[in-house]
């Protein structure tokens, strides 16, 4: 049976590694600082006291106000599973650090959660739209989305900016 | 006298309608000669947005959702989606829902990697005839999924707390006349394709990827067990009841495109142990558990994986007591799996780039969702 880390449990092996990277810590999750985030997963990584060697999952959750980018991480060999989350409070330009160089498996993950809520990921080597073409407005998976500029209104299901469609010509009742 | 030939590099653009895509997927090959020298995958084609249209939904009106992601194992994106619900609201599920619910999934790995077979083969050139063979063979599967949920692709059989509808009478013999049948079937493939010269020389150290490079892909299902890291879900983090099967997991040691064909040919004959000795012991009871259909589970977030037939398929749901998920997020195996298709065709030639494709056994639906 894989065992879950407490939050608490990573909080001390990251403090323990990297001083000063972890904001605050949950019951099942571990809140890492941005500054040191990178740092502190490649060490994650490479202990082997924690030997994180696998990503497994990594997902953005918007929080109307801020923006959680959740990573689950496992080792094959001790068979436990963290999950480690970094917070951005910046909700118009949320950016994060990238952790593609640590684990290449990000690279696509972080891709997806860019394209579709629009989190910035630093450092990544190729960040762009995955799904959606380029110049698509807005980010659907924030909660917001149909409020942004640029974005779809409730209830009409054409673009702001591209001319509505002509209703059809009524026919006076005789 | 130096060569005077010179070329150019060009590209060349496979799919996105191309047979070997097994749907719509586009590679963007940069080609000098014969030699790939770079490779841009442009997906998309078939997204529509089931994270954001599960946002709208109740939980319970999810489930079909799903189906539609890998719509070759739906059966499996089913019990995904209800572990993650179960999980968050601290449903049990009755002995009998599980046992029926590891049959369903296990015979839908069948089916799944009769297809990857299949279509596997095809790429490789071996023109139409396997894939037919395979294809005879998942019609039998199909057909008792017929019999148990009405559906033959898109099941929405599994509920939250159990499954939707307990087994037919009919149910067993039909499995168990299938299962007589399924292991001289993988023979003959296995015969007929390992034993051909030319299927082995167009898969073998095509597409090699060491185990270091496996597991920091992210790579999970027969890619990663085909590098030789032996990590099944079934088997370190069982659900439903898995831990109870004796089972073995198959592993490559080379980590090429034939260790993956072998990986699976031979998982199919473990499923196939695990249905015997589901079968066996299939404990009476009821099959599910009543949950309130406007289910509200306490805040909150879980992930739950299972062992799909592409690997670890991950639900994550985020709850804010609310009648729908607040966020639902699926952990597509076929997705990041490609994260090393351009490391994998890069340096070889276009024809073992198709290869190389078939053997990471995309399902366009769930790359794109």
């Amino acid at each position: 049976m894989t065992r879950t880390m407490l939050g608490d449990e990573i909080a001390s092996h990251a403090e323990r590694l990297v001083p000063g990277s972890v904001a605050r810590a949950e019951a099942g999750a571990c809140f890492l600082r941005l500054e040191t985030l990178r740092e502190t997963m490649e060490a994650l990584r490479t202990d082997p006291a924690t030997d994180l060697l696998h990503l497994t999952n990594l997902c953005g959750v918007d929080y109307w106000d801020h923006f959680e980018v959740v990573y689950h991480a496992q080792s094959f060999d001790k068979n436990q599973l963290a999950c480690i989350k970094a917070e951005t409070y910046d909700h118009d330009a949320p950016v994060v650090p990238s952790v593609t160089p640590v684990w290449f498996g990000a690279w696509m993950q972080e891709c997806e959660a860019y394209d579709l809520l629009g989190i910035t990921f630093e450092g990544h080597p190729r960040l762009y739209r995955i799904f959606l073409w380029d110049g698509y407005p807005g980010f659907p998976l924030r909660k917001d989305f149909l409020s942004m500029p640029g974005g779809l209104q409730p209830g009409l299901s054409e673009f702001a900016g591209v001319a509505p469609r002509q209703e059809p010509p009524r026919r006076a009742v005789q | 006298m130096t060569s005077a030939i010179k070329s150019e590099p060009f590209i060349l653009n496979i799919g996105p309608q191309h047979p070997s895509t097994h749907g719509v997927f586009r590679v963007k090959v940069t080609v000098d000669g014969e030699r790939i020298l770079d490779a841009e995958m442009v997906m998309g084609y078939l997204h529509r947005s089931m994270e954001k249209l599960a946002e709208e939904r109740t939980y319970t009106q999810n489930i079909p959702f799903t189906d539609r992601t890998d719509y070759l194992a739906s059966m499996s994106n089913n019990l995904g989606y209800c572990l993650a619900v179960e999980k968050l609201a601290g449903v049990e599920v009755p002995e009998r829902g599980q046992a029926i619910r590891v049959i369903m999934a296990e015979f839908q790995r069948l089916a799944s990697h009769c297809m990857a077979v299949g279509a596997f083969t095809n790429d490789t050139g071996a023109w139409q005839t396997p894939v037919m063979w395979c294809f005879r063979e998942r019609e039998k599967v199909l057909d008792l999924f017929e019999m148990t949920s009405g559906a033959r692709l898109t099941c929405n059989y599994m509920r939250i707390g159990g499954v939707a509808f307990d087994l037919r009478k009919e149910f067993e013999p039909a499995a168990r006349k299938l299962l007589a049948s399924f292991p001289p079937f993988i023979d003959e493939m296995e015969e007929l394709l390992v034993g051909n010269e030319i299927f082995l020389t167009r898969t073998r150290g095509v597409g090699v990827l060491s185990h270091e490079r496996a597991a920091n892909c992210s790579l999970v299902g027969p890619m990663l067990r085909g590098s030789g890291i032996a990590w099944d879900i079934r088997k370190a983090d069982p659900y439903s009841g898995y831990e109870k099967y004796d089972f073995d997991i198959p592993i490559g040691y080379q980590g090429d495109s034939f260790d993956r064909f072998i990986v699976r040919l031979e998982e199919m004959r473990q499923s196939v142990k695990i249905i015997r000795q589901a079968l066996d012991g299939l404990p009476g009871g009821p099959h599910s558990t009543q949950v309130p259909l406007a289910l509200r589970p306490p805040k909150g977030e879980a992930y739950a994986r299972v062992e799909g037939p592409r690997g670890e398929l991950g639900y994550f749901v985020v709850s804010d007591e609310g009648p729908s998920p607040y966020r639902f997020h699926i952990r597509a195996p076929s997705f990041i799996n490609l994260s090393a298709l351009r490391e994998m065709t890069v340096g070889g030639t276009v024809a073992d780039a198709i290869v190389v494709l078939g053997s990471i056994d995309i399902v366009v639906g769930e790359v794109d969702r």
